[in-house]
C-alpha cells in the first residue's frame, strides 16, 4: 500500500469519526426507553413528589409515601421533601405547598417556614376499607 | 503511466472511502456504545414498566384528593403519548390485582383511585367493582346522660343556689349502618382465561363493603345440577369468596338467601384465550359479587 492511499484511508476514517461521533451525540442519540425513576426529568421528579404528597392527603400513611418516594434515589427522602417544600414556599407555588407541607410534617420536618401553611389535622376519622381482599 | 496514475488514484479514492466507512462505524460505536449521552430530562414515557405503574398510580391519587381530570389526563399522556390511556389505568389496575399486591389500606385505596379514574371514563378492566367503597359510617349523637345525681336542697333560710347542669357530653361513639338481610347483585362480569377454565367466582359482601364469612351459595343447573357451597373456606382469598367450577355448555343460576335481585343466567360458553402465544378454546368464567343493601 503506498503512501498516499494510507493517506487517504487514515483522512477517511478521520473523516468518518467526525461524523460518526456528530451522529451518535447529536443526531441520533442513544434513547432510552426503559429507564428507572431516578432517570426522570427534574421538573417530573418534583411533579411526582407533589403527587405523592397528595396521596398522602388521601390515605394519611407516611410510610407508603416513603416507599413511593424511595423510587426516586434521593439519599435522603425526608431532606429531600424538605427542600422541595422549602423551594416552592419561596416560589410561591401555592397549589402545591399545603399538600407538601403536610407531607413534610408526617416526615418530622416542619420547618418555621412552613407553619403558615400548615393544614389542620383531620377531624373525621377516615372512611373504613376493606381489609383482605 | 497513465494508466499507472489512474489506477493510483482510484486506489486512493477507495482507502478514503473505506476509511469514512471504517471512521463511521468507530464513530457510531463509540458514541453508542462506550459512551453514549448520558440519560438526563427523562421523560415519563420512557421510563419502565415499573418506574410507569408507580407513575400511573401517583396520578391516580392525586386526582382522588383534587379531582383535577384534565391534569390527570395531560400527566398520563406524559406516561403513554401513543395509547388509551385510560385503559392503561385499568390494565395496571388489572395487572396489581391479579399480581396480588393489594396488603395494606392504602393499597386499597390505590386500587379505589385507580378504578375511579379509569371508570369515570369507560374504560373497563378485571378489577372492576373489586375494591367497591364502602357505605358511608354514620355517627349518631347520643343525648346527653345526666350524670352528678339532683338533691333536694337542705332545709334552711338562706336560699342555695341550684346545682349547675352537667356540661360534660360523652364523645359520640360510631355505629354500624343499619343493615338488612337482603342482598343484591351489585356486579357479574364474564372473562375469558386459559388458566380459569370456566371458574365462577363469587364474593358477597356486608353493607359497608366488607367480605363476608360463612354465606351459603346455592348453584344450580337446568339440567339439574345442584350445589350448595359457603364463602371463606378457600385458604388464601378473602372472607366473603367462593367459587365453583363449570361445565361447558351448562347455564348456571347462583343465589345467596336474602337475594332480592333476579338470579342471573350464566351460560359456560365457550371462548378464545392465549395461552402460551397460542390461541385455545376453554369455557367463559364470571365474576358474581353480591352486596348487602343498608337500610
Amino acid at each position: 500500500m503506498s503512501k498516499r492511499t494510507l493517506g487517504s484511508l487514515l483522512i477517511g476514517v478521520l473523516i468518518g469519526l467526525a461524523v460518526g461521533v456528530y451522529l451518535g451525540w447529536v443526531q441520533f442519540p442513544v434513547e432510552y426507553t426503559n429507564s428507572s425513576m431516578q432517570a426522570l426529568a427534574p421538573r417530573y421528579q418534583d411533579e411526582y413528589t407533589v403527587m405523592v404528597s397528595e396521596a398522602y392527603l388521601v390515605d394519611r400513611d407516611a410510610e407508603a409515601a416513603l416507599r413511593r418516594l424511595a423510587v426516586l434515589g434521593k439519599e435522603n427522602v425526608p431532606d429531600y421533601v424538605q427542600d422541595l417544600t422549602e423551594r416552592y414556599i419561596t416560589q410561591s407555588n401555592v397549589p402545591a405547598i399545603p399538600s407538601m407541607v403536610a407531607l413534610a410534617e408526617a416526615m418530622g420536618r416542619l420547618t418555621p417556614l412552613m407553619e403558615v401553611y400548615r393544614m389542620p389535622p383531620p377531624t373525621a376519622p377516615a372512611s373504613p376499607v376493606v381489609e383482605g381482599q | 503511466m497513465a494508466g499507472t496514475g489512474s489506477t493510483s488514484r482510484r486506489g486512493m479514492w477507495i482507502a478514503l472511502v473505506v476509511g469514512i466507512a471504517i471512521g463511521l462505524g468507530l464513530g457510531l460505536f463509540y458514541t453508542w456504545e462506550l459512551d453514549p449521552v448520558i440519560e438526563l430530562n427523562t421523560a415519563p414515557w420512557q421510563l419502565n414498566a415499573a418506574a410507569r405503574e408507580d407513575y400511573v398510580i401517583a396520578v391516580a391519587m392525586s386526582y382522588a384528593y383534587n379531582n383535577d381530570l384534565a391534569r390527570a389526563f395531560d400527566r398520563l399522556r406524559a406516561v403513554a403519548p401513543d395509547r388509551d390511556v385510560w385503559q392503561m389505568v385499568a390494565d395496571i389496575a388489572c395487572e396489581r390485582h391479579k399480581s396480588i399486591q393489594i396488603a395494606s389500606n392504602s393499597d386499597i385505596l390505590v386500587m379505589r383511585a385507580l378504578e375511579r379514574l379509569y371508570r369515570s371514563q369507560g374504560a373497563s378492566g378485571c378489577a372492576d367493582g373489586l375494591y367497591p367503597t364502602p357505605a358511608p359510617v354514620v355517627f349518631l349523637s347520643p343525648t346527653p346522660v345526666q350524670t352528678a345525681p339532683v338533691l333536694p336542697p337542705p332545709p334552711t333560710k338562706t336560699p342555695v343556689p341550684d346545682l349547675p347542669a352537667p356540661t360534660a357530653s360523652p364523645a359520640p361513639l360510631p355505629t354500624d349502618p343499619p343493615t338488612t338481610d337482603r342482598y343484591i347483585i351489585a356486579r357479574v362480569e364474564s372473562y375469558c382465561d386459559a388458566s380459569r377454565d370456566g371458574l365462577l367466582e363469587v364474593r358477597v359482601f356486608d353493607a359497608r363493603g366488607q367480605g363476608v364469612r360463612g354465606v351459603p351459595v346455592l348453584v344450580t343447573s337446568g339440567t339439574g345440577v345442584r350445589d350448595q357451597f359457603f364463602t371463606g373456606l378457600k385458604p388464601g382469598r378473602e372472607p366473603g369468596y367462593a367459587d365453583f367450577q363449570m361445565e361447558q355448555g351448562r347455564a348456571y343460576q347462583v343465589s345467596i338467601p336474602g337475594l332480592v335481585s333476579d338470579p342471573r343466567s350464566l351460560t359456560a360458553e365457550p371462548c378464545q384465550a392465549q395461552s402460551g402465544g397460542e390461541t385455545v378454546t376453554v369455557t367463559t368464567s364470571y365474576r358474581i359479587n353480591f352486596q348487602q343493601q343498608a337500610n
